[in-house]
């Protein structure tokens, strides 16, 4: 260790990146960095700094410093973008803030700016070694968004024990999530939750409301039927649908019911 | 200084007019004596072999980018020769010396490490003319901000002989004389006299009739300016220090409160500032006041959904009042008080809505104003997002957000949530953003929250010294953001598995024998994730021994200990609205004893009780809108908190009283919040309390356990005993007022207390504090006389730190004599430790 505080206090530029090179193989990357860190203004313009730049940021992130090591492989990029490095460099990057991405009931900044990453990676170097990482990384985040998406719109679903405003919040919210993500694995159960929503949210309406709102869950469940006609939900679905044809008839039996539906035949 | 080489001794020829692709056949760096020629080439960003058009982009962008790395003086390219096709690049570059080291002369010790904070000297860098002019504008900056307006900053570079290519700065102030304001005056022209003044309406001002001409005092006026003060031998603690840009500030606060009573005209036709003496500067301001105009007609167009006199109503403004454009703005736009119009149509789903008041005429002192009304269509709201939640989970936000998919758009459901993701207490209040994103094409919004999470756990370890105990050590730990989900993943501990918004509470206060105390608390918000049904399960222990002597001298062994658990489930209520919230426990307290009367002193009865127990029913029901839990400035919580035994006497005729304890106990607690500034800061928070402990039948006793003690910081200091609640009554000793030695039944007390903040920071939240209260503590019913009270009066100051809870300390004066203890009263101090609620 007194060696270590001798080497960092000296001035002697080659003498402290030969050790910064040798603590690095060593793996005591807190030392190489701190190391690297002096010389980095005193080797600029040198031949090996552009070397230890890529280090520096190496051993921020084998300390587990990923938005530092993000942002130290970013700059490289931007520095040598021609450098034998800058490939690894930007898919380093990507992978720092891959390591940033938490988990999916969390904010997912760190995960949105990975994919970005990612992409950017991808479009620039098509041909490189960690095409087929950087394809699994990628696929990994977006299904953590997609599960966070989902997550958020059953949120409003499992709410309306509690408030029947919620209601209509789940079939907005379970709507939205089709919408924004059609090829995901949970749309069958957000179309089957969002049928079971609107069949709820029909029935605690007023009555001039209901029959528009019961007639909705019949189209749901048409679309449902046609999508999945294997799913585990169907047979629940199917009940629904049939609550709400019986509760349509019974609406159109009453009277009261008639001018509203005269109206809206107009 | 940058160019292609045209002027250069070889032959090449460059048409500026015709762009040509050329191929780099070679770069070569020159002029560079201490920099590494390939290294600069690769920064460059060229390669040998490149296409590149010249005169083109790509050389613009590789001069940048040597340029960038802040090293060099200068650059010239050139093209040292064009054979063909290929051309051959030259960069000429300019070194700059490095900075070795630097000092400061003419600066304090404190005040040159300021500086090394502020200014941008790096060692090692290249020192360039903007470096230099930066550090002495910042430099010099510094001083007059600390009113040295003379300051003058000169730097001097040496040749540093260490390291070559480097130079030495030396950083000379001279700071002059410290300048102060010795005169401020502030002249009018057109003054508004007495007889502008229209009789009837809007004549009186600032409450007084003066005899003077003039509407404002001079001393009035100056008083506006709220940072420029002038120098006077009686005014101690004023600084008078001149600073550029609040006096700037200052005069837009003048001129805003003219404009904010009436006088829409003012305007500063000049101002100067001049010399008096090295140490003292004068400013002059002249105004022009103008005169002073009225609302006279106000009407209205646009408006469908509302009629004219419903605006006009929630307007409030009537014909003759003094024309205030901000307090007009505020009526129309956001009133943080009351109505204003924008909410009657934002509340409403109208998101596009938009008012602007017309000045239509304008004669003599009257304005006539139509608004102009576009109330748009109803905007739904789409989808909700969060961000910023870097340790709180989305499912513990989202329950609490008023706005919801496929609502009608509401500016107050808005405001409530984010009162309601405020009163969490995970995220730092000032920094809650809500943004409505509409989307005019499809009629809807979507709402973007953001959040900023802050530390709130508590971490206590104390020793203190009280209690007649002694020395007691106190270890406690609160988790108010706890996920006992998490728990089981060693990876979700950092430091602990948080996030789900559950608390768990931990505390253990322990003085060797005579003295521990354990607790331990869970609570559950949301039940299930479903419903907002809370769940707390407590445990709690405690053991005092107690060495007493009695009056022959013989030590008396006394002993309490209680051990307790309890359940309590809590649910929101929506009715009578939805800021009320039920609760209902039950709990269960074993007590063993021995000796009771040397415990609780005074009280003979109590050495027939060796052991008790407590089995009791809490119903508290509560209604709580205040809008921040560490500062509040609005909202009022009141609370009716009962609680009850079996009444064992009634059926079982005379049981002991003390193997099965029986009474009821009634606490009230109202508080309620106003601000009492225009910003909100200054708030006044006015408090009543209330407890009553009864039996059932009539010769029912009330035995020793949950009296009531009151005095001091209401913190149980003299000689605090379990199962007692005491309650603080400030500018009186600990205790004091207690009408028997084991505690009164009945007690009152009612407090007012002005709070102003010194800081809102989250990270530790000061406000100081004037109170004055009063109230008393009865033995028996017989004696109850709410009126009859013991009043202080006092000042205080608190600190509210995330990590630690609430601390601070008031300083009372008690005004009234508690008979049989001198001395109780008086002056008092008081330090106070978490938040009390009464």
């Amino acid at each position: 260790c007194g060696q270590y505080n001798k080497i960092l206090k000296s001035d002697d530029v080659d003498k402290k990146y030969a050790a910064a090179l040798s603590y690095y193989e060593k793996e005591e990357y807190e030392k190489a960095g701190a190391l690297l860190e002096d010389l980095m203004p005193l080797l600029k313009g040198r031949s090996e700094y552009e070397k230890a730049n890529f280090l520096y940021a190496y051993t921020k992130y084998h300390q587990g410093l990923y938005l530092e090591s993000s942002f130290h492989f970013i700059s490289f990029t931007q520095t040598f973008p021609r450098s034998q490095y800058a490939e690894e460099a930007a898919f380093m990057n990507a992978r720092s803030l891959t390591n940033e991405s938490p988990s999916v009931n969390l904010d997912q900044q760190s995960t949105v700016q990975a994919m970005a990453a990612l992409q950017e990676f991808m479009r620039r170097y098509p041909q490189s070694k960690y095409m087929p990482d950087a394809n699994k990384i990628y696929d990994e985040l977006s299904r953590k968004i997609e599960i966070k998406a989902f997550e958020s719109a059953r949120q409003y679903y499992k709410l309306t024990n509690y408030d029947p405003q919620y209601y209509k919040a789940a079939v907005v919210s379970l709507e939205n999530f089709r919408k924004n993500y059609p090829s995901s694995v949970y749309n069958e159960e957000a179309a089957y939750l969002r049928i079971d929503a609107q069949y709820n949210y029909a029935k605690e309406s007023i009555e001039s409301k209901q029959r528009d709102r019961y007639a909705e869950v019949i189209t749901m469940y048409q679309t449902f039927v046609d999508a999945y006609p294997q799913s585990k939900f169907l047979r629940n679905a199917e009940n629904l649908y049939d609550a709400s044809r019986q509760a349509l008839e019974k609406l159109s039996k009453t009277p009261a019911a008639a001018p509203a539906a005269a109206t809206a035949t107009k | 200084q940058i160019r292609l080489g045209v002027g250069s001794t070889s032959a090449a020829t460059i048409d500026y007019a015709n762009p040509r692709k050329y191929k780099i056949g070679g770069i070569t760096v020159s002029g560079a004596k201490f920099l590494d020629p390939s290294t600069l080439i690769s920064l460059t960003g060229l390669r040998i072999g490149d296409e590149i058009d010249v005169p083109g982009d790509a050389i613009s962008r590789a001069i940048q980018k040597l340029w960038d790395q802040g090293i060099l003086g200068g650059v010239d390219v050139r093209a040292t020769k064009i054979e063909g096709d290929n051309i051959f690049l030259d960069f000429f570059l300019t070194e700059r010396p490095r900075l070795s080291r630097f000092d400061f002369s003419g600066a304090s010790k404190s005040q040159a490490e300021d500086l090394q904070k502020s200014i941008s000297l790096n060692k090692g860098r290249v020192v360039t003319d903007a470096l230099l002019n930066s550090t002495r504008t910042t430099v010099q900056k510094f001083f007059q901000d600390k009113g040295y307006l003379n300051a003058q900053v000169v730097i001097r570079q040496t040749p540093d002989s260490v390291i070559a290519n480097s130079v030495a700065l030396e950083i000379k102030v001279d700071k002059g004389e410290k300048v102060r304001i010795g005169e401020l005056d502030i002249e009018r022209i057109n003054a508004a006299t007495g007889e502008s003044r229209k009789e009837g309406f809007g004549g009186f001002i600032s409450g007084i009739w003066s005899d003077s001409d003039e509407v404002f005092s001079e001393t009035q006026l100056k008083r506006k300016l709220k940072k420029t003060k002038e120098k006077k031998f009686y005014k101690v603690f004023t600084g008078a220090k001149f600073n550029k840009t609040e006096y700037e500030a200052d005069k837009k606060l003048l001129l805003d409160f003219y404009n904010s009573e009436g006088f829409r005209d003012a305007a500063i036709i000049s101002d100067s500032i001049y010399k008096i003496s090295d140490d003292r500067i004068g400013i002059k301001i002249v105004v022009d006041e103008g005169r002073r105009y009225y609302y006279r007609n106000i009407s209205w167009s646009g408006n469908y959904l509302y009629d004219d006199a419903m605006l006009a109503r929630v307007l409030g403004l009537n014909k003759g009042d003094v024309y205030n454009r901000e307090e007009l703005d505020k009526r129309l736009n956001y009133n943080p008080n009351g109505n204003d119009i924008t909410s009657l149509y934002m509340d409403d789903g109208y998101l596009f809505f938009q008012i602007e008041p017309v000045e239509v005429a304008v004669e003599g002192d009257s304005i006539d104003i139509e608004m102009r009304l576009s109330e748009g269509s109803q905007a739904t709201i789409n989808s909700i997002s969060v961000t910023g939640n870097t340790k709180t989970s989305d499912h513990v936000i989202l329950r609490e957000l008023r706005t919801l998919p496929g609502q009608n758009f509401s500016r107050s459901a808005l405001i409530r949530s984010q009162r309601e993701l405020s009163n969490l207490g995970y995220f730092d209040p000032e920094k809650i953003g809500m943004e409505p994103v509409p989307n005019p094409e499809n009629g809807t919004v979507d709402i973007r929250y953001t959040v900023e999470e802050r530390p709130n756990d508590q971490i206590t370890l104390s020793g203190g010294w009280g209690g007649g105990l002694g020395a007691v050590g106190t270890v406690g730990l609160v988790l108010n953001n706890f996920s006992l989900r998490k728990a089981t993943d060693w990876k979700q501990w950092r430091p602990v598995p948080s996030g789900d918004g559950q608390r768990l509470a931990l505390n253990i206060q322990a003085n060797g024998k005579r003295y521990q105390s354990y607790s331990l608390s869970f609570t559950e918000p949301w039940l299930g994730g479903r419903r907002p049904n809370s769940l707390t399960v407590s445990l709690s222990k405690s053991i005092q021994r107690y060495n007493q002597q009695d009056e022959f001298s013989q030590v008396q062994e006394a002993f309490i200990d209680i051990s307790g658990a309890s359940v309590n489930l809590g649910r929101r209520l929506r009715w009578p609205d939805d800021y009320f919230t039920l609760s209902n426990s039950i709990s269960y307290f074993r007590y063993n004893m021995s000796n009771g009367s040397t415990i609780f002193r005074g009280y003979a009865e109590a050495d027939q009780i060796t052991d008790a127990n407590n089995i009791s029913f809490i119903t508290s029901f509560a209604r709580s809108s205040i809008d921040n839990p560490t500062y509040t400035r609005s909202g009022s919580s009141i609370g009716l908190n009962v609680t009850f035994t079996p009444p064992y006497s009634l059926f079982k005729g005379s049981v002991n009283n003390f193997q099965w304890i029986e009474f009821h106990k009634w606490m009230f607690d109202a508080s309620w919040f106003h601000s009492l500034s225009g910003d909100g800061k200054l708030v006044l928070n006015t408090r009543a309390h209330f407890g009553f402990i009864g039996t059932y039948g009539s010769k029912g006793v009330i035995g020793p356990f949950e009296r009531f003690k009151l005095g001091g910081s209401g913190l149980g200091g003299g000689s605090f005993i379990v199962a007692t609640d005491y309650i603080g009554l400030r500018g009186y000793e600990d205790e004091s007022i207690t009408p028997n030695a084991a505690g009164g039944i009945a007690f009152n007390k009612y407090v007012a207390e002005l709070r102003y903040p010194v800081s809102l920071n989250p990270a530790a939240t000061v406000f100081v504090l004037g109170f004055a209260e009063a109230g008393n503590n009865f033995g028996t019913y017989r004696e109850y006389d709410p009126f009859k009270l013991y009043r202080s009066v006092g000042v205080g100051a608190r600190v509210f730190m995330a990590a630690f809870g609430l601390l601070g300390f008031d300083y009372g004066w008690g005004l009234d004599t508690v008979p049989g203890r001198p001395g109780a009263n008086g002056g008092q101090f008081h330090f106070i430790i978490g938040q009390q609620i009464r």
